[in-house]
């Protein structure tokens, strides 16, 4: 090996081992315990595949999986959709552009503690903004976060959801946006295109790897969903009904508040496994929207 | 080679990074020969909520007593601490010392990570000098897993003011739970519009000041006496549960959104929006601090249908580690004994932030000049008819199950028989599966 090869791998060494102990290791270590009972406090014992049956037959576990899969099925059109409409009106001339960019941006720098206790007061059905809007305006007030109906809950949870991460979706796509060139516009548009049409058959196609990407990015955080969930329902401790806990919360709930590493581990994997189907799924179809010339 | 030097040098720099990284358990390394023989012993010792939950005149009090103990302190908010104690005891590096919720302890004991104390207790305590709170942390087959940091039982708070403009007699100590419940009916007062302005009663759906209370009055019981069986098919703890609903859906208790409206629970009461609460003793120090004109006292929690008073006490309680060395726990069991003393239990009676558990010191309330007037119904209140949560070793699984589903039967989402009876075969599998 030449010597600046031993120089390379020494200056990564820190990276390496840094991957090595707190990715890699961590990695390995929760495929073991998957197959074992283990408390944290004494040593794992093997169990063969008894967590991964039963968190398979497990209803809390299927009700989470249905309900990240709900919440991401509103989530990630709406986000996208909203994000595209944003960052195409903000990428024109408008006065005070960078002052909307700056709102639009400030509820993802906003703590999911902050944003969920404004979105519950939203959302309180006897003194909330929004039913007091509608009951103004005729329509029944309706229970948002405390609905009979889970669907309703879930859907409510995502919407504030769209809202703390519609801004950096939007960044991303305005940067897109920002790419394409101006003399292809000017040049459609002085042979007569519409604004319409140049959306629709320019700006969309040249920026459809990024939405593509935020279609990716916003489907693995809403599986992932945890803090928005504790923002809107507050502790676990405190009940959030089965009805509507997602599978990250459980995850958590079984690892660190009833020590059971084992049944947590193995549905992670679970998780993992879904997660990665979706993906492969979105990029199966990949190729029949998306343009990368 | 001089290439190979430079990687292995590389390398064992990183090592002592990595190393340096992670916490060490000082109470194993306390110095050799113990404190008996005059050498200095040091330990570990984890304050939750730091000095706000214990006081610090306690601490240096202890230090000052005993120069051959070296005391470090872990300090951190309570959410901070609990949540990072676990993958410190996995890491084999929690202190020495520390307190916890009493069930949360419990589960400790359980998994082999709690010293028992009974045999401590035995030797170097009067048991008799104590109220039975001492022993929240003992098991059916008599382990004790720790000693109370303090206990908060509850008490029934009134608005006085409330009351006499309502004109209704105020609470006594023999009232029943059929009492409270016609004077809140009483006492609530809407607009013309029909909106609440005052509630008559906060209907709280958290276990202490809400279904645990409602559950007992009624005669019904959440766990046998056992801790091993689910008594959430007796008709009676579905009865509590339906009276508890109809509070709210009448009305005349103060359902969830009024109460996130009006800052929680405490705040609540305290602005008189609400002419009585099932108040938790700690609490009294907040409602002194933020509500200082608010005129109200408390009485005991009201009989139940059988005559009987349950008062619900909550207590943190404190462990030993049982992989702390002998010399580490025979410091940390100074501590414990000089908590437990005249001394410390004096300054917490005095601080109002829990009950003291030693007798002498629940005396020292009787001459407190701070609200609620009637401290009484606290310490009477515990010797009468104290309680725990029915805390076993699965009792933070069983209760967070039962929560979620009590939340539905208070929204009106499930009724309160459908609800209980799933509640009873939900916890009924926990407690199968961990026995």
């Amino acid at each position: 090996m030449h010597k600046q090869g031993y120089w390379g791998y020494i200056f990564t060494l820190p990276f390496i081992v840094n991957l090595l102990v707190f990715v890699l290791f961590p990695i390995v270590f929760s495929a073991y315990i998957a197959f074992t009972q283990w408390d944290l406090f004494n040593a794992p014992r093997w169990v063969g595949l008894d967590n991964w049956i039963q968190t398979l037959t497990d209803p809390p576990f299927w009700i989470s999986i249905r309900n990240v899969m709900v919440f991401s099925l509103i989530f990630v059109p709406l986000q996208t959709v909203f994000a595209f409409i944003i960052a195409y009106l903000l990428n024109q001339s408008i006065r005070g552009k960078s002052l909307f960019r700056l709102f639009y941006f400030m509820p993802v720098v906003t703590p999911w503690i902050a944003g969920g206790i404004l979105w519950v007061w939203l959302y309180n059905y006897r003194f909330g903004l929004i039913n007091w809007t509608l009951d103004s305006i005729g329509i029944t007030p309706i229970h948002w976060l405390d609905n009979k109906h889970w669907w309703v809950v879930i859907a409510s949870v995502a919407i504030a959801n769209v809202w703390k991460g519609i801004g950096s979706s939007m960044i991303l796509l305005l940067a897109g946006m920002q790419n394409v060139p101006k003399e292809m516009l000017e040049a459609a548009a002085i042979d007569g295109a519409s604004r319409w049409v140049r959306l629709t058959r320019i700006i969309f196609p040249l920026v459809s790897p990024m939405v593509y990407m935020v279609m990716i990015l916003s489907t693995i955080a809403s599986f992932q969903a945890f803090d928005v969930f504790l923002g809107m329902f507050g502790s676990i401790t405190a009940g959030i009904p089965e009805q509507h806990m997602v599978t990250n919360l459980i995850i958590y709930r079984d690892a660190f508040l009833f020590f059971k590493m084992g049944p947590a581990s193995a549905m992670a994997w679970l998780l993992f496994v879904i997660i990665l189907s979706i993906t492969l799924f979105q990029r199966y179809f990949e190729k029949r929207w998306v343009h990368y010339d | 080679m001089k290439n190979k030097a430079k990687v292995v040098m590389m390398m064992s720099l990183s090592a002592v990074l990595l190393s340096a990284c992670t916490l060490s358990n000082s109470g194993s390394g306390s110095a050799p020969g113990g404190s008996g023989d005059g050498e200095t012993v040091r330990i570990t010792l984890g304050l939750p909520g730091g000095y706000d939950v214990t006081n610090k005149e306690i601490i240096d009090g202890f230090i000052a007593a005993h120069p051959n103990i070296e005391v470090d302190i872990q300090e951190a908010p309570w959410g901070d601490f609990t949540n990072r104690i676990a993958t410190q005891i996995a890491g084999n590096t929690m202190p020495d010392l520390w307190f916890q919720e009493n069930a949360v302890i419990l589960g400790y004991g359980q998994r082999g990570v709690a010293e028992d104390l009974a045999p401590y207790i035995e030797r170097d305590l009067t048991t008799d000098d104590y109220i039975d709170t001492l022993f929240a942390a003992q098991t059916p087959e008599g382990q004790v897993w720790g000693v109370p940091h303090g206990a908060n039982p509850i008490a029934l708070a009134y608005n006085k003011t409330i009351f006499e403009e309502g004109g209704v007699a105020l609470p006594t100590d023999e009232w029943t739970f059929e009492n409270l419940i016609e004077a809140a009916k009483q006492l609530t007062q809407t607009d013309a519009n029909g909106n609440t302005e005052v509630f008559g009663f906060i209907g709280s759906s958290s276990i202490t000041q809400g279904w645990f209370p409602w559950i007992k009055q009624a005669g019904g019981m959440v766990l046998d006496e056992t801790l091993t069986e689910s008594r959430f098919d007796d008709p009676n703890t579905i009865a509590g549960l339906q009276q508890l609903r109809d509070g709210i859906a009448d009305g005349y208790f103060m359902d969830g959104d009024s109460i996130t409206a009006y800052g929680g629970e405490l705040p609540a009461f305290g602005s008189g929006k609400s002419a009585m609460f099932f108040l938790q003793y700690s609490t009294q120090v907040t409602m002194n601090n933020d509500f200082p004109d608010t005129d109200w006292d408390v009485v005991k929690i009201p009989r139940s249908v059988d005559g009987e008073r349950y008062v619900p006490t909550v207590s943190n309680s404190w462990l030993i580690s049982s992989r702390a060395s002998q010399e580490a726990k025979d410091a940390s069991w100074e501590f414990l004994k000089y908590y437990l003393g005249d001394e410390a239990q004096a300054i917490l009676a005095e601080s109002g932030s829990a009950l003291p558990v030693k007798q002498s010191a629940l005396a020292l309330l009787e001459d407190s000049q701070t609200k609620p007037a009637n401290k009484l119904a606290f310490t009477d209140g515990i010797a009468e008819g104290g309680v725990t949560l029915d805390e076993n070793a699965s009792w933070n699984e069983w209760r967070i199950a039962v929560q979620q589903i009590v939340n539905e039967i208070v929204k009106g989402n499930v009724t309160p028989e459908a609800g209980a009876l799933d509640i009873h075969k939900r916890v009924q599998d926990i407690l199968d599966s961990q026995s």
